[in-house]
């Protein structure tokens, strides 16, 4: 570890204990306030009618018995909702790229099992779930895509009529010289990898709660990742009228006008360069395929310009998310259309069949890969023909090419490959629609890690050496990666590589492995690397798309009332990951006072700043908890300088130390932030005490030009090859996320992290037949694991700080990056079998043992 | 206060008696009404959570005489006649928590806490019935509640940690 830090704590150092969570106050009294929690009176309840085919059209649906069901308020058609809210557009694009425009609901054609159609708005939740029984709907079927291969196939019948086929996305990459590397190496191997289809599957399900008051106004309740976002996408897309009209209304509102300008002028003043970066092309491709993309942009962002009163989105507590509550889902517009139609609060609280049939799937993928390398074991080549498998909707605003887009920059990993080439396809399928999981791009870590091995057992060396022999080192940073983003020392995965094969011994391990065999088992050990940009170098954003990165800034806020009362805001929508306990720790310290003495506010829009991404990408630690430390910093030498003047002193002899704010030295000589408070609302005429008397606002782009995450993870696998069931005896994480905030925190991200993949490898798969019915709609055939099937966890921290100022860096996602590698690698030790895919069921691994026949 | 979620049809209604927390209940609920929903919605302790509303996930877990059930998977009809536990039940009247929840604070064993009523309310069966129990013994038990936050280690020893703590209290 290197010892360069200038300021990582101050005060009484809460940074860096293991800090018990403020928030475990309330929730472990069943005090918490979930989305479900708050039932408001008079909130009406909303079922959604969906489709039990996975493709047809609609050639009429029925739904007046539906709407004369006693308790039944109102029954809204697809049509009824489409006709006063705009499309979805797409908002990333890219040269090759089309993502289709689509309705709030499906109104003359269903594109998965689960597409809503109608919904019934009633009373109580069982009225509306016995009227939408009674919705008559005359579905035809037609053809369903419900494999890659399928999609892949020409001549079928398309999901989106303006596709090409079923392909939505064609994109290729190159960095290096592909074809003279891998002419010149001594051998290439390929081999293709799956993975099937996961689910996010957080245990509180989706939901929204929208109130109406007597203006019109909404104040939406949701489990939001990114309320911002939520609040614009309504805003955008409930407009009642077409676009010229709202430019009119604009420009005759002086007071919008104004505001805008001024906005504009801030933005564009801010972004020059990022905005001179963009490649005008990007929207080509779509622009080529679907005209009607400009018209629905123009719609939209009139409607904005246009529009008084924007809804106001509140996230209270969140029951987990794992990226699929980042997503505006179309039910949310549904509801606020609904709400806004009826004059009505309504409320939807999904439930699990919803939740697997579309509340966030993820992963399907496959990847042939070839890799060139020496008969030494020198890498040369890296070259990757993906297809991601993304369902019949794009989630908004992630669109089909976000993944391929981080896959061209992460694929190399950390070794030192001299050409890298991507062709990524993505092709859309009649199931439910892709969203973030922990770690989006997270296979790429999966393949190439799988495929090492595979390469390490061709060429007869240790996966282990392989590793070694091919890994970036500390004294080869800093450098960009081949595929740009540039890296530092917190590229550190050299180190957490030789530490992960330092703490195994494999003496040991052989005597296991024999042992296990003795017993009818089969033991085997697995291991894997990946970096992750959490958040990255400034030019990592850049690297995926030039100018993407302009959205990305984390905001925040820090006041101090009339009354001493310091409160932060923060624009991340925290849903588990602590939030609430590591911004007091961050901001107390920085204070100087006591973690009771701060408050933050979070999820609220009128309160906090906006966010694009609310919380995702690894970024709470690195810039929520940054612009936390800054504003707080910022305030307190405010506060010094006042307190100076009160005890006549310098500024810079001001201490602070639980909350006594006194001269270094004389700490029986002090005053608080109450009395500092105190004397700035007199000067300012201020009486009431809850009034603010110092504000700070930031926006953050974090520090220093690496940001990287790293892990190695090694896991043992044993196989019982009578019943193909497998336990865990040890599974070693260890990881490098820079200076820990709270180590019980980052402790349970990595393991949480790990449990989804073990979940994916042994447990879970979204089961679709090839007509795309999905056969996996209950827990009982969705299987989350249990405490019986997570083993206990070790980590080991590694903590690299780089010179100066030394942010935290991300942790949430890593453990599902590095666990399906590790997992199947340890299981083709043990089984002495190469795996190709990531799901590996009892039943498969005892076809892949030899012990049964493969079905 | 009578939510008007309450009136989910138009049918009858049937008088129950229960218990909750401690305190008697005289309860008009239309037959059709899950436990669940009727603790939620009628009694208005929202801190029994829904996770699946198909009796796997067990985030429901509530005591009914003592004994964990899935409130989702029961009719409150059912329920007539009993003693129901709930989250809110399980600290002093001053506030000072369990010890489950003090020892699950300690052992930061939840992170969303979505699960978390689950998880408290079959530790509590769990320690009364098997007051030592080995770490197997405690997966076990709790293996009938989902959490899809922490990988269970941080809850185990939130149950281990309650082990110590009400040996200690003993």
């Amino acid at each position: 570890m290197t010892d360069t830090q200038d300021r990582q704590t101050s005060g009484l150092g809460f940074v860096g204990q293991r800090v018990k969570r403020v928030e475990d106050e309330r929730f472990l009294i069943g005090a918490g306030e979930f989305v479900a929690d708050l039932n408001p009176d008079g909130v009406l309840h909303t079922v959604f009618v969906r489709s039990p085919f996975p493709h047809a059209t609609i050639n009429s649906i029925d739904v007046s018995a539906a709407r004369t069901h006693p308790g039944v308020h109102r029954v809204f058609t697809a049509a009824e909702i489409n006709a006063v809210t705009n499309q979805f557009v797409p908002f990333f694009t890219e040269v090759g790229a089309y993502s289709p425009l689509y309705d709030v609901l499906s109104e003359d054609r269903v594109r998965h099992i689960g597409d809503p159609v109608a919904m019934v708005i009633a009373e109580s939740r069982y009225i509306a779930e016995d009227a939408a029984e009674l919705v008559e709907i005359d579905y035809e079927e037609l053809e369903a895509t419900g494999t890659i291969d399928q999609a892949l196939q020409p001549g079928r019948q398309q999901v989106w009529d303006r596709a090409d086929g079923n392909i939505l996305a064609d994109l290729d990459s190159e960095a290096g010289d592909v074809d003279a590397v891998f002419a010149a190496a001594d051998r290439v191997i390929t081999q293709t990898l799956d993975c099937p289809r996961q689910a996010n599957q957080p245990m509180e399900t989706r939901g929204s709660v929208v109130l109406i008051d007597d203006d019109g106004h909404l104040t939406i309740h949701s489990t939001s990742q990114a309320p911002h976002f939520l609040k614009w996408a309504v805003a955008g897309m409930l407009v009642d009228d077409g676009g010229f009209k709202n430019l009119g209304r604009f420009l005759r509102n002086s007071s919008r006008r104004k505001n805008f300008n001024a906005a504009r002028k801030t933005f564009m003043a801010k972004n020059k360069s990022k905005l001179k970066e963009r490649d005008m092309n990007v929207g080509k491709t779509q622009i080529s395929k679907d005209k009607s993309f400009l018209r629905q942009q123009m719609r939209m962002g009139m409607g904005l310009l246009a529009a008084e009163d924007y809804p106001t989105v509140k996230a209270g507590d969140i029951g987990g998310a794992f990226g699929s509550k980042g997503p505006v889902a179309r039910e949310d517009i549904a509801l606020a259309a609904a709400a806004k139609l009826m004059g009505r609060s309504v409320q939807w609280i999904e439930d699990r069949v919803e939740n697997l049939l579309d509340g966030g799937q993820a992963r399907e993928e496959r990847f042939t890969i070839s890799i060139a390398v020496d008969d030494d074991g020198t890498l040369k080549g890296l070259k990757v023909d993906a297809v991601l498998d993304h369902g019949a909707y794009a989630g908004f605003p992630i669109s089909p090419v976000v993944t391929p887009l981080l896959w061209k920059l992460y694929m190399p990993g950390a070794y030192d490959f001299k050409a890298f080439g991507l062709n990524a396809k993505v092709v859309a399928t009649n199931k439910g629609k892709v969203v973030p999981y922990r770690g989006p791009w997270a296979n790429e870590t999966w393949m190439r890690e799988r495929m090492l091995d595979i390469v390490a057992a061709e060429l007869g060396m240790s996966p282990f050496e392989l590793r070694q022999k091919n890994v970036i080192r500390a004294d080869q940073l800093p450098r960009p990666m081949i595929t740009g983003p540039d890296m530092d020392e917190t590229m550190s995965v050299a180190k957490t590589l030789d530490r992960a094969i330092e703490m195994i011994d494999f003496d040991q391990l052989e005597k296991d492995k024999a042992a296990a065999e003795a017993r009818g088992h089969r033991l085997g050990i697995g291991i894997a690397s990946y970096h992750e940009a959490a958040p990255g170098p400034p030019n990592f954003f850049k690297s995926a798309q030039a100018g993407s990165d302009m959205f990305l800034h984390e905001d925040g806020r820090a006041e101090i009332a009339a009354d001493g009362t310091i409160t932060m805001f923060t624009s991340q929508s925290p849903h588990g990951q602590s939030h609430q306990t590591t911004y007091t720790q961050v901001a107390a310290d920085e204070f100087g006072v006591a973690m009771e003495d701060v408050n933050i506010v979070w999820g609220d829009t009128d309160r906090t700043q906006f966010s694009f991404l609310g919380t995702g990408g690894s970024r709470g630690g690195p810039l929520g908890a940054g612009v936390m430390r800054m504003t707080a910093r910022e305030l307190r030498d405010q506060v010094a300088a006042v307190a100076a003047d009160m005890l006549e002193a310098s500024k810079d002899d001001i201490e602070i130390i639980a909350g006594n704010i006194h001269v270094a030295g004389v700490p029986s000589k002090g005053i608080t932030y109450k009395d500092v408070a105190a004397k700035v609302a007199a000067e300012q005429g201020v009486t009431d005490q809850t009034a603010t008397v110092f504000s700070e606002n930031m926006e953050y782009e974090g520090v220093g030009n690496g940001g990287w995450s790293v892990a190695t993870h090694v896991a043992v696998v044993d196989i019982d090859l009578e019943t193909g069931m497998v336990e865990i005896p040890r599974y070693l994480v260890v990881e490098d996320c820079g200076p820990i905030i709270n180590p019980g925190i980052v402790d349970g991200q990595v393991r949480g992290g790990v449990a989804q993949g073990i979940g994916a490898v042994f447990y879970e798969k979204l089961a679709y037949d090839e007509n795309a019915n999905l056969q996996s709609t209950t827990y009982m055939d969705y299987l989350i694991p249990t405490a019986m099937e997570i083993p206990s966890i070790e980590i080991e921290h590694m903590e690299t700080l780089t010179a100066g100022e030394n942010d935290a860096r991300g942790v949430g996602e890593g453990g599902m990056i590095g666990a399906p590698a590790a997992l199947t690698n340890a299981v083709s030790d043990a089984l002495g079998v190469q795996v190709t895919e990531q799901y590996l069921p009892p039943y498969r691994l005892l076809e892949l043992a030899g012990v049964i026949e493969p079905s | 206060m009578s939510l008007p979620s309450v009136n989910t049809s138009i049918g009858e209604h049937l008088a129950i008696n229960v218990t909750v927390n401690g305190e008697a209940r005289a309860l008009n609920v239309d037959p059709r009404r899950s436990l669940a929903d009727v603790i939620r919605e009628d009694v208005g302790l929202t801190g029994t959570h829904l996770g699946c509303e198909h009796g796997v996930c067990g985030a429901c877990t509530v005591l009914l005489d003592g004994e964990p059930s899935r409130a989702c998977l029961m009719l409150a009809v059912q329920a007539d006649g009993t003693e129901i536990t709930t989250i809110e039940g399980l600290a002093d009247a001053d506030g000072t928590m369990h010890p489950i929840q003090q020892a699950m604070h300690e052992a930061m064993s939840f992170q969303c806490a979505f699960c978390s009523p689950g998880f408290l309310m079959s530790t509590v069966a769990l320690l009364r019935d098997n007051p030592n129990p080995s770490e197997a013994e405690i997966r076990e038990e709790l293996s009938g509640n989902l959490c899809r936050c922490t990988g269970y280690q941080s809850i185990v020893d939130g149950v281990e940690t309650a082990v110590t703590l009400m040996g200690e209290n003993a």
